[in-house]
């Protein structure tokens, strides 16, 4: 060990103290961030760095003035300016944004989900808004965020032609189970469903439109490549066959309201969709609603600065019930969660539609909708950083265009917190049915 | 470990479920666990409860929160846990819970009411835990690798049953992991100097305080104190000084002395990231009077002391001015065997037995001494250590630099809360195979380790960092 520089006794820097508890949480987990030991009423800078699987930085920070004890608590005490302010608990992570420098359009998704996310939470004296790293900071400690709880099992499903993960909780089960759908941009996402399953829900994540089967043939996947997913589930040992139900963000919001209709095989205990519409050509199915969108897409725009906004493709709400889902024969519980601020989809208008239709057909007791406003398309697992555009690749033009998403980042956040919450109680309540349920159902989010 | 005594065919009927010939992915799955699922619960009809832990990744000094939900109402239910040593050894503990009217079951709120423990006890699967009915005997709980979680399978069981029954139903688990490290905690070996240890250095840019970390004469190099103090923002050396492959020494001696130990406090204190004066030491057993040696005859100056359970002076004769000793295992005057044969090391240490020129000046002493005591301590005599101890400060003017902790039913063995006590222990295996008794009963011991280790980390803040 050299010596290199001795610290004198009146330097009070030993004593400052950053904990975060705990220090590896689940990504849906609360955090508490304690500053202690710096002098009364000092300006202090608390900082989060990450850098994501693409090796790409990402960073929050929040100024404080520490209390008469030289306390901060982020829990508690409010931030005056940062990347984000107020009382924000967990405002680290969820104003997350990519540091100066860096290339537009990133969005953060963590694609190996049996490794955690790392971030190292600083402490600074001052109120820094930049340059953090030529600074030395007074303390810095490494936070873990796991999508995966241990003893989750993740297992690549490529039966039946299907390209899908399951996630299996530990334990004998049996579990109920969950079809996990993204959207447009296809691959294989598998975070939301690993969460889940570290909730107790045997979720399988499920690749439709970059899956074995379209990159070799060409073509896009029927009604029976979902049956099949299904079926899967269905007769898995492990999984409860009669509690099975369908989550979508998206265009998996078309999928999953699709099948929950019209389908004969697969019979959803309940659905929840984030973002999608009801619209879609009832003839056919996802070749010929991604056709659809190719036809309207006169109702395209950009922004001013090259955004492109999708959300009056499927605009105006057609009458005509050729060209849309007929929820009024719905027989399952639907959560629908919407963002207001949505500049990809029309989740709005979709969902005004289908509570009318719901209500004339005489089941709209089976709807529930949550409506944000000010967040945008990209309503995901809470505390993550909000996108309001990203780089995206159509998986059917190959295209890669500026997509704007929409949302402004502190309702956006506020919304993946709640929606969230309210999604596992849903969930829980349809796939655990009858039984008597306790005050504490979600307790421990 | 679970076993039915029906044909796989009347389980069959009974779940109503094909099993389709080639799903050899999910037929492996299956196994036995299934099986026995399948039978009890009518699990064709309603999905399993839920066992949940919060955080499912914890420190070991950290609280966890287990609950079941979705449980019919007042139903009654096993938690058991169960976990691998890094020796392979099986541990494992369970309570005897009844679910609420609502189906809910709350470990940090409802009571057992049998089992390994009993009464409203959040963390005490994991301080009961116990080496299972057939495992080797005289085993002691404690991790070698700290850089790796203990994997703890916690599972509820149908009723209130033994986890080694016969018939069990397991209806619910969740794996939860304990830690000794934080994540971004260095561990650094250290063979310098002729020093042998291992230093854990917290994240960050420092600088920061430090603790020395001495152990017993169980020998070794000890780590997962070191690692947790590390955890919580000081950097921690555990330092070896007997039964090392790497302090080549006769058998059964002390060969290294006051040259050692202070080689070891200087190397931390002229490490980049330590505040050199602001370094405290902390000893158990043995380590405790070398803790009080090197305050008061090695001329370095540690800001505080913390011992648990120790002689303050050598419980072995010392073949040399500068602290190295003889066998000690020729010493045995002062062995006392109980009626199983087991040896109680306690007597030993009564101050009168203890080599007078060895014994401490306490009048030298500078800094803060804290003194933890378990009073039913049957390998050192530390409440007539500690009374000693105080005595001679007492004498010397300097009562004020001490703070005595003392704790009934609790044994010698005080470590990091959560664990579980060891009574006693295989002390050697060769020639003769020989247990130790530590002392110390499971619940005082328990509430013991968590008071005063929350009582040490305190005293480190206020000593080392005000």
């Amino acid at each position: 060990m050299k010596k290199k520089y001795k610290f004198k006794m009146d330097n009070k820097q030993c004593c400052v103290t950053l904990s975060v508890q705990p220090s590896r949480g689940l990504v849906d987990e609360k955090f508490v961030v304690l500053v202690q030991n710096t002098l009364p009423s000092s300006l202090l800078t608390i900082h989060a760095l990450h850098r994501c699987e693409d090796a790409h930085s990402w960073h929050a920070f929040a100024h404080y003035t520490s209390d008469a004890t030289g306390a901060v608590n982020v829990s508690e005490d409010c931030s005056m300016s940062g990347t984000y302010s107020g009382v924000e608990a967990m405002g680290l992570l969820w104003s997350l944004k990519p540091v100066p420098g860096s290339k537009p359009g990133l969005r953060m998704r963590k694609k190996n989900v049996q490794a955690p996310m790392v971030v190292t939470i600083s402490v600074y004296k001052g109120h820094l808004t930049e340059d953090f790293g030529d600074r030395v900071p007074l303390a810095s400690v490494e936070v873990e965020r796991w999508y995966m709880a241990p003893g989750v099992r993740r297992i690549p499903v490529t039966e039946d032609g299907l390209t899908a993960t399951l996630f299996l909780p530990s334990g004998p089960g049996r579990f109920p189970g969950i079809l996990d759908l993204w959207g447009g941009g296809g691959q294989l996402v598998e975070y939301r469903a690993a969460l889940l399953a570290s909730h107790g829900i045997a979720t399988m994540a499920l690749d439709y439109l970059t899956c074995k089967y379209t990159m070799e043939t060409g073509k896009i996947v029927e009604k029976d490549y979902f049956e099949t997913a299904y079926k899967f589930l269905q007769k898995h040992p492990k999984i409860l066959g009669s509690r099975i139900a369908m989550l979508g963000l998206s265009l998996g919001t078309s999928v999953t309201l699709k099948m929950a209709v019209y389908s004969d095989v697969v019979k959803l205990r309940c659905a929840v969709c984030i973002n999608g519409s009801h619209v879609q050509p009832m003839d056919g199915f996802l070749n010929e609603m991604l056709n659809y969108f190719t036809e309207h897409c006169r109702n395209i725009h950009f922004t001013k600065d090259n955004e492109v906004v999708w959300r009056d493709i499927l605009l105006p709400i057609p009458t005509d019930l050729s060209r849309k889902v007929d929820v009024g024969k719905l027989q399952c519980p639907l959560m629908l969660i919407i963002g207001e601020d949505d500049q990809n989809w029309c989740p709005c208008e979709s969902a005004i539609d289908m509570k009318v239709m719901m209500e004339q057909a005489g089941n709209s007791h089976l709807l529930t909708v949550l409506s944000y406003p000010n967040a945008g398309h990209l309503i995901e697992p809470p505390y993550t950083p909000h996108a309001r555009s990203s780089l995206f690749k159509d998986v059917i033009s190959h295209q890669k265009f500026m997509v704007l998403w929409g949302g402004q980042t502190l309702e956006h956040s506020r919304a993946q917190e709640d929606a969230w919450r309210k999604l596992l109680v849903f969930l829980r309540k349809n796939l655990y049915g009858d039984v008597k349920t306790g005050a504490s159902l979600v307790s421990n989010l | 470990m679970f076993r039915v005594h029906l044909s796989v065919n009347a389980i069959l009927q009974l779940t109503d479920i094909k099993m389709k010939p080639g799903f050899s992915v999910y037929r492996k799955l299956a196994g036995l666990e299934w099986l026995t699922g399948a039978v009890r619960w009518k699990s064709n009809t309603r999905p399993a409860p839920i066992l949940t832990a919060a955080p499912v990744r914890a420190l070991i000094d950290e609280q966890m929160s287990i609950k079941g939900h979705f449980l019919p109402p007042h139903c009654p239910v096993t938690v058991c846990a169960r976990m691998h040593s890094d020796e392979g050894d099986l541990w494992q503990s369970f309570a005897h819970y009844n679910a609420n009217e609502s189906g809910v079951l709350s470990l940090t709120r409802d009571p057992s009411v049998g089992g390994s423990y009993l009464g409203c006890e959040p963390m005490g699967l994991f301080w009961s835990i116990q080496p299972a009915p057939g495992e080797r005997e005289g085993l002691r709980l404690r991790k070698k690798n700290v850089e790796t979680p203990y994997m703890v399978h916690i599972s509820l069981l149908e009723g209130h049953v033994s986890p080694s029954e016969q018939q069990i139903t397991e209806l619910a688990a969740v794996t939860a992991e304990r830690w000794y490290i934080a994540p971004g905690v260095k561990r650094i070996e250290i063979r310098q100097n002729g020093v042998v240890g291992t230093l854990f250095v917290p994240p960050g840019p420092g600088p920061f305080p430090a603790v020395l970390d001495l152990w017993g004469m169980g020998g070794g190099l000890i780590e997962y104190r070191s690692s947790l103090l590390a955890s919580r923002g000081h950097i921690s050396f555990s330092l070896a000084y007997f039964g090392h492959k790497d302090l080549p020494s006769p058998p059964n001696c002390i060969n290294v002395g006051d040259s050692y130990f202070k080689t070891a406090f200087q190397l931390l204190q002229d490490h980049p990231q330590v505040v050199s004066d602001r370094i405290g030491i902390i000893g158990l057993s043995f380590g405790c009077y070398l803790a009080l040696r090197i305050a008061t005859r090695t001329g370095v100056q540690p800001s505080c002391l913390v011992c648990i359970n120790g002689p303050m002076g050598s419980t072995v004769p010392l073949i040399n001015a500068d602290g190295r000793t003889d066998q000690f295992e020729s010493f045995q005057e002062y062995w006392n065997f109980d009626d199983e044969g087991r040896v109680i090391f306690k007597e030993i240490s009564l101050p009168a037995n203890l080599l007078p020129e060895s014994l401490v000046k306490l009048e030298k002493l500078d800094c803060p001494l804290m003194y933890i005591v378990g009073e039913d301590d049957l390998s050192t005599s530390s409440t007539e250590n500690a009374d000693l101890i105080e005595k001679s400060l007492q004498s010397a003017g300097k009562s004020h630099l001490l703070t005595r902790l003392s704790y009934p039913g609790t044994g010698h063995l005080i470590e990091p809360p959560y664990s579980p006590n060891a009574r006693e222990s295989m002390w050697v295996i060769k020639p003769k195979k020989l247990i130790t008794m530590w002392g110390g009963h499971p619940a005082p011991h328990a509430a013991a380790q968590e008071d005063a280790w929350k009582k040490i980390l305190d005293y480190l803040e206020k000593h080392l960092r005000s």
